[in-house]
């Protein structure tokens, strides 16, 4: 059994939605980056104060249902719809709001974007 | 790649890649005027919405007035929001709207005339060209 804690992940300037609590678990242990140039800093700052496990989507494939929060670098269309139409907690770097085809799984208890680092605080 | 292919059409080929699948949601988001690209190194979860592909080429991310070609359609670029070079080069990903505008909604928007979207198929070339003088770049290209 790991120890883990939990965040509070805010929304940064210009964002959306929000806050979201994250607590890994033994089920759900992955900080999944789905993010250019390898795991973001937004992720290994989740993971480093949460103990979950820092996970790059574009090198490998986790099983859906180990995420406990996705983090994203979306511009608005595909990626912010995907995760929250799954019911994944989701952080997009960028500050988009609500918007593209998949608009309506996008919700405030599963989405907040503008979030950088100094955004993440222990509960 | 700095010289310019040929005088009269085209121009120099900034970015280049080999469509590898086409997910299943893709005609639907064509119809809705959307066509989303990801490199075939997506994940799963990703696939079923995108066009996946395998780039040739890659030395910047598309310009205002630069041309996207898809299965030989050639389609001008309109407007480019911020966040769109930097999701090309590094993962392959680019939404490309028919919208019609000349200034994104979103920043990873990439604006085409209403209309003018086509679907690709498995093995074709998807080909961004720049008109425009190489100087007059906006240091968006890695």
């Amino acid at each position: 059994m790991s120890d883990y804690k939990s965040v509070t992940i805010t929304k940064g300037q210009g964002g959306w939605g929000g806050p979201l609590t994250v607590t890994p678990t033994d089920d759900k242990p992955l900080i999944y980056s789905v993010t250019g140039g390898g795991i973001h800093p937004v992720a290994q700052r989740i993971a480093d104060l949460t103990g979950g496990e820092a996970f790059d989507g574009f090198k490998s494939s986790a099983p859906f249902e180990k995420i406990a929060v996705a983090v994203i670098d979306c511009g608005g269309t595909a990626r912010v719809g995907v995760y929250p139409m799954k019911k994944v907690l989701t952080v997009d770097i960028h500050a988009t709001s609500p918007g593209g085809p998949l608009a309506q799984f996008i919700t405030e208890e599963l989405f907040v974007s503008g979030v950088r680092p100094h955004d993440i605080n222990e509960t | 790649m700095t010289a310019t292919d040929s005088a009269d059409t085209a121009g120099e080929v900034v970015y280049q890649t080999t469509v590898t699948s086409i997910g299943e949601q893709v005609p639907a988001f064509v119809a809705a005027g959307i066509l989303i690209l990801f490199a075939d190194t997506a994940p799963e979860e990703l696939h079923a919405i995108s066009v996946l592909h395998q780039a040739d080429a890659q030395e910047s991310g598309p310009q205002p007035g630069d041309l996207i070609e898809i299965a030989g359609t050639t389609i001008p670029v309109l407007a480019v929001g911020h966040v769109v070079a930097d999701n090309l080069l590094n993962l392959g990903h680019m939404d490309l709207k028919s919208d019609g505008r000349h200034q994104v909604k979103l920043p990873g928007d990439v604006c085409v005339p209403v209309g003018s979207l086509v679907e690709p198929k498995v093995g074709d070339t998807i080909r961004i060209r720049r008109r425009v003088p190489t100087g007059a770049e906006t240091g968006a290209s890695a």
